[in-house]
């Protein structure tokens, strides 16, 4: 019920005030408070918050020892057909065009299309030590199989994307709550304070959908809220004026906005938030310098690049955002999610040509994604999560060029890798048709708190007070670690 | 961690928590099932000696029968085999999933210390065993007879949609007993006692009803196979009728909620206490400040002194109305010698139409207004007439509406007076219906089929419900949605009571959407099914009415055109920049393949061969060019486009809007309400009536609806809610509204969880003088105005916001209101404050929002006008879409609604003062402000600076060195322009000719001054 964590937090607040008061005498005086609060903060525990109502990043300990301390998500949204790409089903082939559509009605969006049960157009072989099955689709990623724990057994609780989506992301089938990298970063704070904590790296074709509600603080202030870095020009909203200012007169009005400031404060002593403000102008400074680094990839070497596929027209895009995410968790961002242009996985119709054009866009980037994380030592304490909202139907929609398949709450995969997680397991299965988890079935909320599981967080002490309301990420459901697919 | 949970642990002695630990570790009740338990077979358990006794001993005090909390009477067999509210607690033969014995056995309950012995658990565990094989009396007990309020639910969720009240589909009615056996074209539907010959089920088990392939369009599920066997054992049991009416109050003792439950203090009427004797005497004004006094001096404090004239006129324009004084007032002010010149300031402040301005912002937040419907929707679709509810609430407030008749509105608008037969339209009857708009600010996603399920409208309504509880009634009701609340005495019953209150006009089973639909066989289904009334403009003859519309359709046409021409405009533009990229695209394909393909692009679709259809088909996607890649590829390109958007958001913005309202009626024929168990919208328990929380009323008296007039088509049942909110002795009404005007003037509510006045909500610092407060607001006709009159001439507001340390020590938090709290301008007030200074508001009120554009990296800025922009409150409300300036400054998505906003600290702020290039134009503009009011000396423009933006003169030392800035921005602005001015590229663009003094070096570095100045602290902290 209550925090059992929490800890008297109205001694702290005398003490840093006071400490301020003496601290903070000159100019460099910002500076020195934001590196010295930082200090001061540090060993906070999770739910201890500042006294003032006012909330900021600082690294916080987690609930218990962390095997993640970053992730990077790669979201597939529109929901990637499972039964053609992880999730083989012999029995498909067997039933092929056989009525089944009146024993699962209720699961199909658009029923007038519905046609009979519909077999995979892909071969699927088993890879790697751990015989991972995976399609013809995505022979990069085979060869990375043995490093990752593969679910075959997700499901959701609604059929629609957009409810889904706010389900995966954040907990419940509604808007306005906080995203999952919201409450992590809430939990945890990040160890970069110079580039945002949630960093969202979206495709310049296009937002997903959804928009930018995929990632919104919610009921949680907005300081948690993720960061859209954008991949060409300027990363942050804001980050440089749109006209270029002399350097000389930069230098001239940021001085004189830090002695009037100082003046305004020497003014108010005791006042934490003033500190607090000018630390936040401190740190805009920092992030203009920093987050254009952090971006720039022509510091890499070709063969990394040629490992992401950058050059190649149909991978140099997604390609570029892992090569940068893989940069953000050198730099100790916390959370980061990679999205794609709308929903490019929603095969409705013509699955056969959409799915080939969607791994072809993302199957290397991944791949190389891993490898390089591999061989550089993050992976170990960086969890990657591949997956999107929900399958897809083992029966055909009817319609296009082509038959595709409707959407599939029932059942669906989804893999995680790195810190943590077990190493070249699958985990979970669906019935013979590819329509129900039934063989370890894991919930988005069991995901859910497994993730928190890994960065060391516990789902149930992760709390925000709304309105009389102990809010979690995991809602009002009841959720269970997924404790097979930890190492 | 929350306020109150700090609140809570505080009073808990450390002591005690350790004892308690010890105790649980002592008695910790075995986790599994004893393995040492008792052979079954050797004595039979029985209820009676060996059950019965423990439950009396250790349960009935809370689940018994005359104080059943969940709904749980454990006293007779019967009322343990019912179970609570949640459903069965006991599972015959399985004690492991039997709630009771999960609970007693986890040492869950009995609440406290003392557990259960393992021999009582191990008895009760056999018990359960034992009732695998059920004695008669155990079946007659399980035995729930099935009655005609366990199937009309069902026929709700997967028949009436077509059978029902609104569509009688072959003439058949499935709402009723009755209206079944009458049937439809083929004859009655059931036959009692006969469920092999009853259609309907022949139809449901041959799978033909309802019909598979049509569900989606009417938001319809499958009947399950439990429902299908309900509705058999109904009929074969011979449809009995039932003698089931709703549960209401009706005079008996609730036994769900007990004296002691209602004498928590919130729930008690407000009385006005004694106004204590204190010492300073000097300082009081009203009795506000002898409340305040009492309190700080028993810790040997008193208000801090009186702050300066300057600080309290800049305080209370910015409490008032949302913006700063003029220079010009605050001089008149200064010169004012009437010792009432701050009473007559706020006098003219509350009579400022920024009044409403302000303040009906403060109650968008609790309605949780916005301009989109929010939901489950991708694109967040345009509410398109919540506007007419924002500009009555602005004007609500201006006219200081005493605040029981506006509830009385917004609650109950429609059960007012009939809008519907009145002879002359009158603005009283007009506000009437959109002042309900109030129950209509939800997010509502409800727009198309598939979310359209009663699982979604329930969402709706529980938003709905969840604003009037937190928003006006100050309680978390939400929390009983599922269970009956944790903390508070609101059982489930009584959240299902409310619900039952607005089912006139929120019936998830007969639903009236938010637009008509976007598919083109559903829209002629949908059309009568809206939820919009016309609006009719006041006092205007219909003559005068068609003409408006006519001119109105005239303007809206012409306005089109020039649409149209915009966008042709950009088309044009964007065809050479698609044949370069489709170009490009080509050169990756074989030469002959490249040849055909441009032979397809360039002719027309309708003039294509066969071969060339089938290559466009086959190469969609290579000849198909998104916007956002034609955006990507030519820059010069984007800029247009943004333009252009920019443009036609302008010019719709012009347009007459349509003359609609969106509203909420009751449309006199609810559904039957029942409560869900666990909140599941398919678990039906209980038949419920309208009525209000049983621990704010005495629980026995009925709650009395009426038609609200003679032969009215509307239940009343709203209205009666709404005059039962507005009594004058509501233990809720006042208090929670005067709590709010106390918390936005003085930073803090006394109540300081200002939507949780229940027990898990922080307790208030000042019982008293909220109480006082909320006497006082009834007594002077529940007048908001009055309000800010009686705490903005207290001399508790009128104290200075320095903090000393003694003051500190003492006070930290200022419970006490030892000072005034120093605020940081909210979202708005920021937004406004720099439109005011640098000349650019527009302060034309009302109407439909000003738009916002986008641009592609995500920046929301509003269009604007032809003289500036408008105040913050009449920008276009997007749910995702709001505009970025406001947004860092913590303007919240509204979900459902904003109890209180956050403050946060930032970087993107300071990036967006700093960099932003609509706040550089507006200190360009507060530059050429200060240049016309000051001439061309730097001190006396950095003076009137000071004066514009900050209300006061720079000090000595701040003058000394923004002069100092100023001089050496000069300096190097000369020196740049001079280099420049070498170059022969530097030849300035015509328009600055014509606008001296931005871009010369003084002008300039009188610009950045004024950038750095809207950038300080001392600008955006109020004191």
């Amino acid at each position: 019920m209550h925090d059992q964590q929490s800890k008297p937090v109205g001694k702290q607040a005398v003490t840093r005030r006071s400490f301020f008061e003496r601290a903070v005498d000159g100019l460099q005086g910002a500076a020195l408070v934001s590196l010295l609060s930082k200090d001061l903060y540090g060993a906070a525990s999770v739910n201890d918050r500042t006294q003032e109502g006012i909330y900021d990043l600082k690294p916080r300990a987690p609930h218990f020892p962390a095997t993640a301390k970053s992730v990077i998500q790669l979201f597939m949204n529109g929901a990637p057909s499972h039964v053609d790409l992880f999730d083989p089903k012999p029995m498909l082939d067997k039933h092929h065009g056989e009525p089944y559509f009146d024993k699962i009605a209720n699961d199909v969006s658009f029923p007038k299309a519905a046609g009979g049960l519909m077999r995979s157009p892909f071969k699927f072989q088993q890879h790697g030590k751990s015989g991972i099955w995976v399609s013809e689709l995505m022979p990069h990623f085979a060869k990375q199989v043995d490093n990752v724990a593969m679910i075959r057994s997700m499901y959701t609780i609604h059929p629609e994307h957009e409810p889904a989506l706010f389900m995966v992301h954040s907990g419940r089938i509604m808007p306005g709550r906080p995203a999952i990298g919201s409450w992590v970063i809430y939990g945890l704070g990040t160890e970069n304070q110079s580039l945002p904590a949630y960093v969202v790296l979206d495709d310049p074709l296009g937002l997903p959908i959804n928009g930018v509600q995929s990632w919104q603080s919610g009921f949680l202030p907005p300081v948690f809220q993720g960061t859209r870095l954008r991949t060409n020009g300027s990363p942050i909203l804001n980050l440089k004026p749109e006209a270029e200012t002399p350097s000389e007169v930069v230098r001239l009005t940021r001085d004189l906005l830090g002695r009037l400031d100082q003046i305004h404060k020497r003014n108010h002593p005791g006042e934490g938030q003033l500190d607090a403000r000018i630390a936040s102008y401190e740190l805009a400074a920092r992030m203009q310098m920093q987050a254009s680094d952090a971006l720039d990839i022509s510091k890499e070497t070709d063969a990394t690049c040629q490992m992401y596929g950058i050059g190649d027209d149909a991978t140099d895009s997604y390609g570029k955002r892992c090569l940068m995410a893989r940069r953000l968790v050198e730099r100790g961002v916390r959370y980061i999610q990679i999205y794609i242009n709308g929903q490019i996985w929603d095969h409705h119709t013509n699955l056969e040509s959409g799915m080939r054009s969607c791994c072809l866009r993302t199957d290397k980037p991944v791949a190389g994604l891993l490898e390089d994380l591999n061989q550089r030592g993050l992976l170990k304490d960086t969890l990657v999560i591949w997956g999107g909202e929900f399958g897809r139907l083992p029966i055909s929609q009817l319609g296009g060029a082509s038959d595709g398949r409707d959407h599939n709450p029932r059942g669906f995969c989804v893999w995680m890798a790195g810190a943590g997680v077990k190493p070249g397991i699958s985990y979970g299965n669906t019935d013979e048709l590819g329509y129900k988890a039934v063989e370890n079935p894991v919930s988005v909320t069991d995901w859910q708190a497994t993730v928190l599981r890994l960065l060391g967080l516990d789902y149930q002490k992760l709390t925000f007070d709304d309105n009389g309301l102990k809010e979690k990420l995991t809602s009002v459901y009841e959720a269970k670690i997924v404790e097979g697919i930890l190492a | 961690m929350s306020e109150h949970t700090r609140a809570i642990l505080g009073r808990v002695p450390a002591l005690m928590a350790c004892a308690a630990l010890l105790l649980l570790a002592q008695t910790s009740p075995p986790q599994a099932s004893p393995s040492n338990a008792p052979a079954t077979g050797v004595k039979p358990v029985s209820f009676e000696t060996d059950v019965q006794p423990v439950l009396m001993a250790k349960c009935t005090v809370c689940h018994g029968a005359d104080t059943r909390v969940k709904e749980m009477n454990l006293s007779t067999l019967d009322g343990v085999m019912k179970g609570s509210e949640s459903g069965p607690v006991v599972i015959p033969g399985k004690p492991d999933e039997s709630k009771l014995y999960q609970m007693v056995r986890d040492g869950k309950m009995p609440p406290g210390k003392t557990h259960l012995s393992d021999q009582v658990l191990a008895a009760i565990r056999s018990w359960i065993e034992s009732l695998a094989a059920p004695s008669a009396k155990v079946q007659a007990a399980l035995h729930e007879e099935v009655t005609e309020h366990d199937v009309i639910p069902i026929m709700y969720l997967r028949c009436t949609v077509c059978h029902g009240l609104r569509r009688q589909e072959a003439g058949l009615d499935l709402r009723s007993r009755v209206s079944m056996l009458k049937g439809g074209k083929s004859g009655p539907v059931i036959v009692p006692g006969h469920p092999e010959q009853s259609l309907i089920l022949k139809r449901i088990q041959s799978g033909e009803m309802p019909p598979k392939k049509e569900l989606m369009d009417v938001s319809i599920k499958v009947i399950t196979s439990t429902e299908t066997e309900k509705l058999a054992s109904w009929i074969a049991a011979g449809a009995p009728v039932s003698n089931i009416q709703p549960d209401v109050a009706d005079g008996r003792p609730d036994p769900l909620i007990s004296d002691k439950d209602r004498e928590w203090w919130s729930f008690q009427p407000p009385k006005p206490p004694p106004v204590p004797q204190v010492r300073h005497t000097s300082r009081i004004r009203n009795p506000i400040d002898a409340f305040v006094l009492a309190k700080l001096e028993e810790k040997g404090l008193t208000l801090s002194p009186e702050a300066d004239k300057l600080t309290l006129m800049r305080r209370a324009y910015f409490d008032l109305t949302g913006l700063p004084p003029e220079p010009a007032e605050v001089q008149t002010f200064l010169a004012d010698q009437d010792p009432r010149a701050y009473e007559k300031m706020i006098e003219r402040l509350l009579g400022s139409p920024r009044y409403g301005e302000r303040w009906g912002r403060y109650w968008l937040d609790v309605a949780g207004y916005a301009d989109s419907e929010g939901g489950k929707l991708t694109d967040d679709v345009p509410r398109t007439y919540a506007w007419r509810y924002r500009d009555y609430v602005i004007r609500s407030f201006n006219a200081d509406k005493p605040y029981d008749r506006f509830l009385l509105e917004q609650i109950a608008g429609d059960e007012l007076a009939d809008y519907e037969h009145a002879t002359t339209v009158t603005q009283e009857l007009v506000d009437n219906v959109i002042a309900t708009g109030f129950l209509r600010m939800a997010p509502d996603s409800t727009i198309e089929h598939n979310i359209s399920f009663a699982d979604d409208r329930l969402e709706v309504i529980a938003d709905e419900m969840d604003v009037l509880g937190s928003g006006v009634m100050g309680l978390t009701i939400r929390c009983a949605r599922c269970h009956s609340h944790k903390y508070d005495p609101i059982p489930q019953r009584d959240y299902y009571r409310l619900k039952a209150v607005f089912q006139g006009a929120l019936d998830e089973h007969d639903w009236l959407n938010p637009h008509p639909s976007v598919y083109d066989d559903l829209k002629e289904y949908r059309a009568p099914m809206l939820r919009y009334l016309p609006y009719v403009p006041q006092g205007k003859t219909p003559v005068e009415i068609l003409d408006e519309r006519r001119a109105a359709e005239e303007l809206n046409h012409n306005l089109d055109l020039s649409i149209r021409t915009l966008k042709k405009g950009l088309e044009e533009k964007a065809a050479p920049i698609k044949k370069k990229i489709i170009a490009e695209r080509l050169k990756q394909l074989p030469q002959s393949l490249q040849d055909d393909l441009q032979k397809v692009q360039d002719t027309a679709p309708e003039n294509r061969t066969e071969v060339q259809k089938y290559l466009a088909t086959k190469f969609e996607r290579l000849l198909k060019v998104e916007p956002e890649e034609l955006q990507t590829f030519d820059a010069a390109y984007r800029k247009e486009a943004d333009e252009t958007e920019r443009k036609i958001k302008s010019i719709e913005y012009k347009k007459a809007p349509d003359p609609r309202i969106r509203a909420l009626w009751d449309r006199g024929e609810p559904s039957f309400t029942y409560v869900q168990r666990r909140g599941d919208p398919n678990s039906f328990g209980r038949l419920v009536g309208p009525g209000v929380p049983s621990c704010l009323t005495d629980g026995k008296t009925p709650f009395v609806v009426t038609p609200p007039w003679p032969g009215a088509n509307k239940t009343g049942r709203r209205l009666a809610l709404a005059k039962w909110l507005i009594q004058p002795e509501h233990p809720l009404t006042s208090r929670v509204m005067v709590n709010r005007i106390w918390k936005h003037h003085f930073g803090a509510g006394i109540v300081k969880t200002v939507g949780n006045f229940g027990k898990a909500g922080a307790p208030p610092t000042q019982p008293e003088l909220l109480d006082w407060l909320a006497t006082e607001f009834v007594k002077q006709g529940w007048s908001i105005k009055s309000m800010h009159r009686l705490m903005m001439t207290s001399s508790t507001y009128r104290q200075s916001s320095a903090l000393t340390p003694a003051v500190e020590k003492a006070d930290p938090r200022n419970k006490l209101l030892s000072r005034m709290p120093m605020k940081r301008m909210e979202a708005e007030v920021l937004y406004d404050t720099l439109l005011l200074i640098s000349n650019k508001l527009d302060e034309s009120r009302f109407g439909q929002p000003e738009p916002v554009v986008i641009r592609d990296d995500g920046l929301v800025t509003p269009v604007g006008t032809d003289r500036g922009w408008h105040r913050g409150i009449y920008v276009e409300q997007r749910r995702t879409k709001l505009p970025t300036v406001m947004e860092s400054f913590d303007l919240p998505a509204m979900s459902p609604n904003c109890m209180e906003r956050s403050i946060s600290m930032i970087a993107p702020q300071a990036l967006h003062m700093m960099n932003d290039a609509m706040i550089a134009r507006l200190a360009e503009s507060l530059a050429e402000r200060v240049r016309k009011e000051a001439g061309q000396d730097p001190e006396k423009q950095i003076e009137r600076a000071y004066w514009i933006a900050l209300s006061r003169p720079p000090s000595e030392e701040e003058r000394k060195i923004s002069l100092d800035t100023v001089r050496r921005l000069r300096e190097v602005q000369g020196t740049k322009a001079q280099s420049a001015a070498g170059s022969s590229f530097a030849a300035k663009p015509a328009t600055e000719a014509s606008n001296p003094g931005v871009h010369d070096p003084a002008g300039t570095a009188l610009a950045e001054f004024c950038h750095t100045l809207m950038n300080s602290a001392a600008f955006i902290y109020i004191d």
